[in-house]
């Protein structure tokens, strides 16, 4: 059986600097990977490449046995996988619900042909999406905000915003960018929820995630990213006990 | 009266312009000082074909559309690669080779002697030389361009190209094609100004480079930030105000040959002015 | 020697744009601020020390008189706009609106102080013409390669080779840094701005002492300056200055083949092959 999500020997460089150097795992289909690492080790930029933002140098992703490489981010959505951001990068001025909608997969009415000459299909097409634009708001329990402007939004409720315009995406791998970071005790709780239903729903996630405590709840399997190298991976518990890896992850950090 | 058509008229070509100008600026966010360089080149073309006869006034300004809508495209899609900045060149660059175009292409233009005895547009084989039948070819296209302005910002093509004036790879992350909305919108863009310079050079009769330089362009950005970005509103009162300008300057006795100056003068002190205490324009959203 | 004459016209030329390109990139790396209206700040000083040499005042006194005059124009531009416009989080499309704005104002009072024709220096040395082995050059031409070079030399030993010039790099370099270090940022752009604007006045005033003042006549030199900057490479002085003569010699170059009025073609497709084929400019740093 092939590999749900295979990434190999995958090397990239920002000038000088090497940010990943010989990048290699494999992730499983339905389950919470999480991958960790001291800032800088290449998590973001794994996530680049894989969502096609980035080209890596050498070596190639996989996903169900297609070359992903070269694809445009586009096309590679289309594919299955999608991406939040460390920084959100939600569209301020428009309203949660139309942040939604940008997502869903393409409706009628989204060029100007189809919008000038059959304006009357765009809208009925459009409020179906809009409907189930709702559902997903729902689901991350952002329900009474869909009229809300994105910057009148707390930045809790903002997250839960990035994940709700992450599954209008319909995409089936998620990967998500340190959806817990800054958050208070409630709403961590809240999105580690979320998570976990979400794998219930069938879908699979590969989570950046720095807090420990979080890890250990969620994660299924752990990839410990080290200066762009896949430097251990094991249960939660098994990566979290490992002195070796502390001493890089917290001695690095101070 | 034929004072109050003539500027109705002008006002209606030049909301074209401004919806033109509104869709890249306002909507997708791209700065541009070359609208008016595309303006001229459908005025041209609508010129050459009515004069040789060859062509009639419809099918005239169909293929000026076309032409400005691939010379638009062309222009944008720079801005589409390369970082913002490096755009103002590029759309200095085009204003300034396109001046250089039609001031000295005699052959195509007249050069700055520009190009006279446009005739009238003509309907279904007839001439229309009145001033309010050509009012009414204005209006036409004017109310055309600003319901296709409406439906865009209304449809879901509308709120892609506003989360892709806030975000560009966020859209792309959301699996949307960012170049292919740019292009539209600049294509749509550019057939504004095509059909604006087709009414343009008919009704006037006689064109020359003068319209179509970057004064001109100054003046549609001038437009799109007084009225306002991103509305339809906006897009319209700032022609209707901005071409009842120089009537106010002739009321304060500005000697002639000044007025163009003056009236260059006060769209500069308007842009700063708006840019500094009212980026939204008169009835637009915040630039 | 048709060709050699061409070519000297481009240095000369090339040197004083390549002033323009280096103030140009001076403000660019420092503010973040696409400064169109340095155009206008190039034509105010022109004017300036025309109405000063008309008015009597030596000519190198005129030409200092108008240096003041740009510091004072270009560090209110900083101070009462783009500052502000900083201030209040207004989007890089406002800040041009503004800029483009400002040059409009500038050159629109130009011409309706002096009128918007042409006029001429009354200095007679500007025009004498001096034979150097076959070339011909006027002695507005020899002050404008002259100075123009003299004042590159300056900005590399100012950028390089004193303190205020290190701190004004390290602000360009990472203006958050520069915040929380206490470089002082804000202070550094209003003295960026000066410094450019002083800089830029050179050319501003040389030029047309050879072939005169117009009101609107800064906006292609602008260009072609803006060009060069960024075929050199942001980040780098040596490259838009040297990249600025490159340029203006190819442009007179392409007069053997083609009419004077096709060359802001000549300098745009040069842009336009920079942007496809090294879109980062020669020596971009970083
Ligand atoms: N666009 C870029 N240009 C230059 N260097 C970059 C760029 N993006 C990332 N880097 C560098 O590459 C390295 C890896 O960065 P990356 O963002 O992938 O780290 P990360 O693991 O996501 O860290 P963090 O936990 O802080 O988010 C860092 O040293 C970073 O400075
Ligand atoms: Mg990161």
């Amino acid at each position: 059986m092939t590999d749900y999500l295979r990434v190999e020997a995958v090397n990239h460089s920002f000038g000088g600097l090497q940010a990943l150097n010989d990048c290699a795992f494999t992730i499983p289909a339905g389950r919470i990977t999480c991958l960790v690492g001291p800032n800088g080790a290449g998590k973001t930029t794994i996530f680049n490449v894989i969502t096609g933002f980035l080209r890596p140098d050498t070596g190639e992703v996989r996903f169900r046995g297609r070359v992903l490489t070269g694809l445009s981010p586009q096309t590679i959505v289309h594919a299955g996988i999608a991406r939040s951001f460390q920084n959100l990068r939600l569209f301020p001025d428009l309203t949660a619900l139309d942040n939604v909608m940008v997502a869903l997969p393409g409706g009628f009415g989204e060029e100007p042909l189809g919008a000038l000459f059959r304006p009357f299909h765009a809208a009925r097409t459009d409020r179906q999406r809009r409907e189930t634009a709702r559902e997903r708001l729902a689901h991350v329990g952002l329900a009474d905000r869909a009229g809300e402007r994105v910057r009148n939004m707390s930045y809790g409720e903002q997250k839960l915003l990035t994940i709700a315009r992450l599954l209008a995406t319909g995409a089936e791998l998620l990967l998500l960018d340190e959806p817990a970071s800054g958050l208070a005790a409630g709403a961590l709780d809240q999105v580690m929820a979320l998570l976990r239903r979400l794998q219930d729903d069938g879908k699979t996630l590969l989570v950046v995630e720095h807090n420990t405590r979080v890890v250990q709840q969620i994660a299924d399997h752990v990839l410990f990213l080290h200066q762009g190298h896949l430097m251990a991976e094991g249960t939660p518990a098994a990566i979290i006990a490992d002195p070796a890896l502390a001493e890089i992850y917290f001695g690095g950090a101070l | 009266m034929d004072y109050l058509y003539s500027y109705l008229i002008l006002s209606e070509i030049y909301v074209l312009l401004g919806l033109s100008t509104n869709l890249l600026v306002g909507v997708v966010g791209i700065f541009s000082v070359s609208q008016a360089a595309v303006f001229g080149v459908g005025a041209y073309i609508v010129g050459d074909f009515l004069l040789s006869g060859t062509l009639s006034f419809l099918p005239a300004v169909a293929v000026a559309a076309v032409a400005c809508i691939a010379l638009n495209v062309l222009i944008t899609l720079p801005s589409l690669r390369v970082a913002g900045d490096y755009f103002v060149v590029t759309s200095f660059g085009i204003q300034l080779l396109a001046t250089a175009t039609f001031t000295n292409w005699t052959w195509g233009t007249g050069g700055a002697n520009g190009m006279p005895g446009v005739p009238p547009p003509d309907l279904f084989g007839m001439q229309i030389s009145s001033t309010r039948g050509i009012l009414a070819v204005s209006t036409v296209a004017a109310a055309l361009g600003c319901l296709a302005f409406w439906l865009i910002l209304r449809a879901p093509f509308g709120r892609l190209l506003k989360a892709i004036r806030e975000d560009e790879l966020a859209v792309a992350a959301a699996g949307k094609g960012v170049l292919r909305a740019k292009v539209s919108a600049a294509a749509l863009a550019g057939a504004f100004a095509g059909v604006a310079g087709g009414v343009y050079a008919t009704y006037l009769s006689f064109i020359d480079p003068t319209s179509f330089d970057l004064d001109a362009s100054i003046l549609l950005l001038t437009m799109v930030v007084v009225g306002g970005a991103r509305t339809l509103w906006g897009s319209v009162l700032g022609p209707f105000l901005l071409l009842a300008l120089p009537q106010l300057l002739t009321l304060i006795a500005i000697p002639t040959t000044y007025a163009a100056t003056m009236q260059q003068l006060v769209y500069g002190a308007l842009l700063i002015a708006f840019a500094l205490f009212r980026p939204q324009g008169l009835l637009g959203e915040r630039l | 020697m048709l060709l050699l004459q061409l070519l000297a016209n481009g240095i000369v030329t090339g040197s004083a744009l390549g002033i323009v390109a280096v103030s140009f990139a001076l403000i660019y790396s420092t503010t973040r601020v696409f400064h169109v209206a340095h155009a206008g700040v190039f034509t105010l000083g022109g004017y300036l020390a025309w109405s000063l040499v008309r008015a009597g005042v030596p000519d190198l006194l005129a030409l200092a008189g108008a240096m003041a005059g740009c510091v004072v124009l270009g560090a209110a531009i900083q101070r009462f706009l783009y500052a502000p416009l900083e201030r209040r989080g207004a989007a890089q499309l406002v800040v041009l609106i503004a800029s483009l704005g400002t040059l409009a104002v500038i050159q629109n009072l130009l011409a309706a102080v002096y009128s918007p024709d042409i006029l001429q220096f009354p200095s007679a040395w500007a025009g004498h013409v001096f034979g150097l082995g076959g070339l011909r050059l006027t002695g507005a031409q020899l002050a404008t390669v002259g100075v123009d070079f003299a004042a590159f030399g300056w900005v590399m030993w100012f950028a390089h080779g004193t303190l205020l010039g290190k701190r004004i790099r390290a602000v360009a370099a990472n203006p958050f840094l520069a915040e929380i270090t206490r470089l002082e940022p804000r202070r550094v752009h209003v003295l960026v701005m000066a410094i450019a604007s002083a800089l830029v006045c050179l050319p501003g005033v040389l030029g047309p002492l050879d072939y005169g003042l117009q009101p609107y006549g800064g906006v292609t030199p602008l260009l072609t300056a803006t060009i060069a900057m960024i075929a050199g490479g942001i980040g780098s002085l040596a490259g838009a200055f040297f990249l600025a003569i490159a340029i203006v010699v190819l442009q007179n170059l392409s007069l053997l083949v083609m009419p004077g009025e096709w060359s802001i073609g000549v300098t745009f497709a040069i842009f336009i092959v920079f942007m496809l084929f090294r879109p980062r400019g020669l020596f971009a740093s970083g």
